[in-house]
């Protein structure tokens, strides 16, 4: 996927100039290797004008808030995401909500990433939706267990909720939020069920008990059954002839198609 | 918990903290979420109808606290302070139910058998 | 064809001594390489093979798999159902992968456009006839149709004509027939004839009429018979006792092994919802290729039934009431604490694992005694178990494939080890094989020289006396093999000894080298090897002759012991995990895990350790075998010092390290010192002749517990004798 990326960091707070240069140089070479027409029909098509279009607004973004943002990237599925500071959530989202040229009104979707080996193990994804332009942007930001992430829900209303899961679900918190609390889990609940070392089975099991009449909660314990894990699938005839199909096809185009 | 100290350390000179600047600030908040507990528990007693006294109920409260006493970190120290807090929101609002008050009791729960014989009862693998 | 050329003597020398036997797949073409190997190309690959190979084989070298039906490996290649065409360059028309050798400098395009078409049109005819009945058909989620139709089929159908339905064969209690769905691949007419060695299958009829069938309404008589149901691509011969039972996805698999003979066939357990659904052969060149018995087939059902699930203890009227462990091992910890030394005794039964057996042999040993019998006899006179090489099959299974004679003494290995018997029957077909046999007449799935059946045979050929000892001096690779069973009887020793000598002298007179072994034992119960190694005593004439007050029965069920052979006031504990002969006996009785249900150890007839694993929980509150022991010694005061399996494993390390060094077979070299040994001891032989326990395929399926609590096995049982029409069960589709 890395290189299906058109990317631009950003270092400084003045290279502006330089860095529009080198986005232009990466994006021909880009499409000088992408010529091919997509035959693919579960796959969206490339759409040059609208790459162009996104990728010029991400500049534009990162000119206009040289502070917060740090790296702005369109993905080869003409998706707009812009990396920014922690400390720039507010100023960002209100730019990206209030400003003429974006209008980006509707928080879609907020959540959580947990990927552990980072030092900032969680990021924090904002999806807006511009109705005005018709246009999606993402907003990408991070944090670690213990450093709070500022409140969204003075930009948008709808973020009241979806920081209350990602509190309930990912344990990140958020300061100035004006009710956070439990969303998802029981009341009682311990640890955080959407982080990785989080074990899949939990940590308790709750039944019903006759003795004090009512559900107790009492450390996992699997029985037997459960404890097994048969990881072969059964419908591996002939994966030689699957595999073939495919590379066949890939290898009919010009170029050998981009590694993960 | 590992993980939380490491990251508290490495950050250590220039984090932003959550409410408390230092560690006394944390004590300070500690306190009065201990007192604010200790408060409510003849409350909770009586309006859940548990079975037990508030004797009881406090010296479950001090265990809870005891639990956590070696952790020095203000940032940590905070964190379980909000989710403290939390729980005691949940149990003034009569949110939870009884079972849930009575989890910190774990009173079914039996200890897993250690030595062979017993395993050999209970059907546990040695 | 299987015998050694110079090249691979050589070879031998270099190596270990045991290569020649482990390499010997191998040596075939290591021996030839570099002389003549012509080159091909698989879809531009190079390839080097010998001559003679066909397209299929050269494909399979470079990991290209060819689908393919009616070409079975082990078989012999019939070319009949032509799923395997591939075209070959520059030929006219696809060629028959499985059926054409390769010529130099061909281009094998396994997967060109030519050829995907030939698979399609072929897949077309196939399924022409074969019915859609795929939801309702056992095969389905391993059918060989099913997944070649989706990876090489067309995805509609241009037939319109209705379809041909062929009548169902009832061929016994444990195949069912769905005829219709037979696709006439051969593969299992060509496994009865060439593996099973019953000519019982066949087709009739040709074009579209062609049937697979048995001629006339017949069982399918051959104790290998489950196995069609695996060969079989498609679901016209299934399992009859896992029809409709569970689907292959939703089944659970454990590699285990299986104990109901002292082959020790290395089994694939079907486990759903903590239930044995059937049992699948798994792969071991060296054991059991990829076959098994019918009984280790389909004897499961026996792991359900009769089961002993709480312990037992017999109350004032003489009644077994169920109660609690504690209150069991307190019992038999009050009985254990008052007797020492020859006052308490063990026997252990033919499906003992080798951790519940060092368990038992240490507490016993604690407890001052050292009265540990085995069920089985051996002649422990002479050299008796002492030696190791005097009771195992030190040729190996695969050995047998080298030998080029055969004596069997006392034995009917197709039922005792079919199996290995199997093996018998490939060297027999493939590799001139001759076979003579002492000992009653049965009908072995091969032609054999049959030299009598008393033991005054046996003494002439020891002297050399008999005519037969002409063909034994020319053999090359001779090898003699005495059953267990013919130990059962008071003069072993003295059979033990005659075959010895016929062993030593057949090996002089051949010349062959001393990797070489002549002497086989061939065992009937999967525990005998194990407990000789562990020092038990074999048989149980000790115990008679001094009647313990404590009596302990471990798995003991073959009915050597009875309670009139005991003293009144003995007490007997039985041990096991079925109801059977020993239980009713026992004033005690501990419910223990079978096969499936625990992680043992078992060693087979050539000294192989291997070990079954646990697929299921054993039922109510039975417990592995030893951990019952280890709990009795703690609540006795005599405390084994193991509590987990690893450690069992250690002690078991420390008393013989081969039990623990899994599927590995040691060699055993002291044949002349046992052969001098055994002569030492003055046993005459007895006039009565040899005869083998189980002499028709009746008496192989119910021989230990588990088949003798199997409901498929009696079936068996019932229609081997009265015919297949006997068990017919109304037919559900």
């Amino acid at each position: 996927m890395a290189s299906c990326l058109l990317r631009f960091a950003r270092q400084g707070l003045s290279r502006t100039g330089h860095v529009s240069r080198c986005s232009k140089v990466l994006f021909q070479s880009r499409y000088e290797c992408t010529a091919a027409a997509e035959t693919r029909t579960t796959v969206r098509p490339r759409d040059d004008v609208a790459h162009k279009q996104l990728s010029a607004f991400g500049e534009y973004i990162a000119e206009i808030l040289p502070k917060y943002v740090q790296q702005v990237q369109v993905s080869c599925f003409n998706e707009l995401e812009v990396m920014i500071h922690p400390d720039g959530i507010i100023p960002v989202l209100t730019f990206l909500c209030d400003h003429t040229n974006a209008q980006f009104k509707n928080l879609t979707d907020l959540t959580a990433v947990d990927i552990p080996f980072r030092q900032n193990r969680f990021e924090i994804v904002y999806n807006l939706l511009s109705l005005r332009y018709n246009s999606r942007i993402r907003v990408k930001t991070y944090t670690d267990e213990l450093t709070p992430v500022d409140s969204s829900v003075s930009v948008f209303q709808a973020s009241n909720w979806y920081e209350r899961e990602v509190w309930d679900m990912y344990g990140v918190f958020f300061a100035n939020h004006p009710d956070l609390r439990r969303i998802l889990t029981d009341y009682g609940f311990e640890g955080h069920p959407f982080r990785k070392d989080f074990p899949l089975s939990g940590y308790v099991e709750v039944r019903y008990d006759d003795e004090v009449k009512r559900v107790v909660a009492e450390p996992v314990e699997l029985s037997q059954e459960f404890r097994k894990f048969d990881l072969n699938s059964p419908w591996e005839a002939f994966p030689a002839y699957r595999e073939t199909k495919d590379t066949a096809r890939l290898e009919s185009g010009d170029k050998k198609p981009e590694a993960k | 918990m590992a993980t939380l100290t490491a990251a508290g350390r490495a950050g250590s000179q220039m984090v932003k903290p959550i409410f408390s600047r230092d560690l006394d600030e944390a004590k300070r908040r500690v306190r009065e979420l201990y007192r604010a507990w200790y408060r409510e528990i003849p409350n909770t007693v009586h309006t859940y109808q548990l079975d037990i006294t508030v004797k009881q109920g406090r010296s479950k409260l001090r265990e809870m606290f005891q639990k956590s006493r070696h952790i020095s970190d203000p940032r940590v120290i905070d964190m379980l302070v909000i989710k403290g807090k939390m729980e005691l929101e949940e149990t003034i609002q009569v949110w939870k139910q009884r079972t849930h008050i009575m989890r910190y009791f774990s009173e079914t729960e039996t200890s897993r058998p250690k030595d062979f014989l017993s395993k050999f009862y209970s059907g546990h693998d040695p | 064809m299987l015998r050694l050329p110079l090249s691979q003597a050589l070879l031998g020398l270099a190596r270990h001594p045991r290569a020649p036997i482990s390499t010997k797949s191998h040596a075939r073409t290591t021996a030839t390489a570099a002389s003549n190997l012509i080159e091909v190309f698989v879809d531009g690959q190079p390839v080097m093979v010998e001559p003679g190979t066909t397209v299929l084989q050269a494909c399979e070298k470079l990991g290209v798999q060819i689908p393919r039906f009616c070409y079975h490996e082990r078989l012999s290649v019939a070319g009949n159902c032509r799923m395997c065409l591939v075209e070959v360059e520059k030929a006219p028309k696809p060629v028959a992968a499985c059926a054409m050798p390769v010529m130099k400098g061909w281009n094998i395009l396994t997967n060109s456009e030519k050829t995907r078409k030939a698979r399609e049109g072929v897949m077309e005819f196939l399924l022409a006839n074969h019915p859609l009945d795929c939801p309702i058909c056992d095969q389905g989620g391993e059918c060989d149709l099913q997944d070649q139709s989706m990876m090489f089929g067309s995805d509609r159908s241009r037939l319109t004509d209705s379809k041909r339905a062929v009548e169902d064969k009832n061929i016994g209690p444990l195949i069912k027939t769905i005829m219709t769905r037979c696709i006439q691949c051969t593969r299992c007419i060509r496994f009865a004839s060439e593996v099973a060695g019953v000519d019982d299958l066949g087709t009739t009829g040709r074009g579209n009429e062609m049937q697979v069938g048995t001629y006339v309404e017949k069982m399918f008589m051959s104790e290998l018979s489950g196995n069609v149901i695996d060969i079989c691509p498609v679901g016209a011969l299934t399992s009859k006792p896992y029809s409709f039972t569970a689907r292959p996805w939703e089944t659970r698999k454990t590699e285990s092994i299986d104990v109901l003979d002292a082959v020790g066939s290395n089994i694939v357990v079907s486990t759903r919802g903590g239930e044995v659904m059937r049992i699948l052969p798994r792969l071991n060149e060296d054991v059991n290729e990829e076959w098994i018995s019918d009984k280790t087939r389909f004897a499961y059902d026996g792991l359900k039934r009769q089961r002993l699930t709480q312990p037992l203890v017999k109350n004032a009227s003489g009644q077994l009431v169920p109660t609690s462990w504690e209150n069991a091992l307190l019992q038999v910890a009050q009985v254990l604490q008052d007797v020492q030394g020859h006052n308490v005794a063990a026997i252990v039964g033919g499906l003992v694992d080798a951790e519940a057996l060092v368990a038992m042999k240490d507490l016993l040993n604690r407890l001052d005694s050292d009265s540990l019998c085995t069920e089985e006899v051996f002649p422990m006179a002479g050299a008796g178990a002492d030696l190791r090489s005097n009771y195992l099959l030190n040729t190996r299974i695969v050995g047998v494939e080298e030998a080029d004679l055969l004596l069997l003494v006392g034995t009917n290995p197709r039922f005792e080890a079919p199996l290995f018997n199997a093996r018998i029957r490939k060297s027999w077909l493939h590799n001139e094989l001759q076979v003579a046999l002492i000992g009653s007449p049965v009908d072995l799935s091969y032609t054999y020289n049959h030299l009598g059946e008393s033991t005054q045979v046996l003494q002439e050929i020891a002297s050399g006396r008999h005519p037969f000892c002409q063909i034994l001096k020319q053999a090359k690779k001779p090898m003699v093999m005495v059953g267990s069973a013919s130990f059962q009887r008071d003069d072993a020793t003295a059979i033990l000894a005659a075959v010895s000598t016929i062993a030593q002298n057949a090996k002089a007179s051949s010349g062959v080298q001393d990797s070489w072994k002549v002497l086989n034992v061939l065992h009937r119960v999967a525990s005998q090897v194990a407990a000789l190694d562990l020092g038990y005593k074999a048989g149980i004439e000790a115990i008679r002759k001094n009647p313990p007050k404590v009596l302990f029965l471990l798995g003991a069920d073959s009915g050597c012991v009875t309670r009139q052979d005991l003293p009144k006031d003995c007490f007997v504990i039985y041990q096991g995990h079925h109801g059977d002969v020993g239980a009713p006996m026992a004033d005690v009785v501990l419910p223990g895990a079978a096969y499936t249900e625990k992680n043992g150890t078992y060693v087979n007839t050539e000294g192989r350790a291997q070990q079954t694993r646990l697929a299921v929980t054993p039922p109510g509150i039975a417990r592995d075998d030893w951990k019952i022991i280890r709990a009795i010694s703690e609540v006795a005061g005599v405390l084994l010092p193991y509590d987990t399996l690893e450690d069992v494993r250690n002690r078991l390390a420390e008393v013989s390290p081969n039990l623990v060094r899994y599927n590995d077979v040691e060699n055993c070299n002291y044949f002349k010192q046992a052969l001098e040994l055994s002569q030492s001891v003055n046993q005459k032989l007895l006039p009565s002749p040899l005869v083998p326990p189980q002499l028709t395929i009746r008496d192989f399926f119910m021989t230990d517990p588990i088949s003798r609590a199997s409901q498929t096995m009696a079936k068996c049982v019932k229609a081997a004798t009265e015919g297949a029409q006997a068990v017919e069960e109304p037919s559900i589709c």
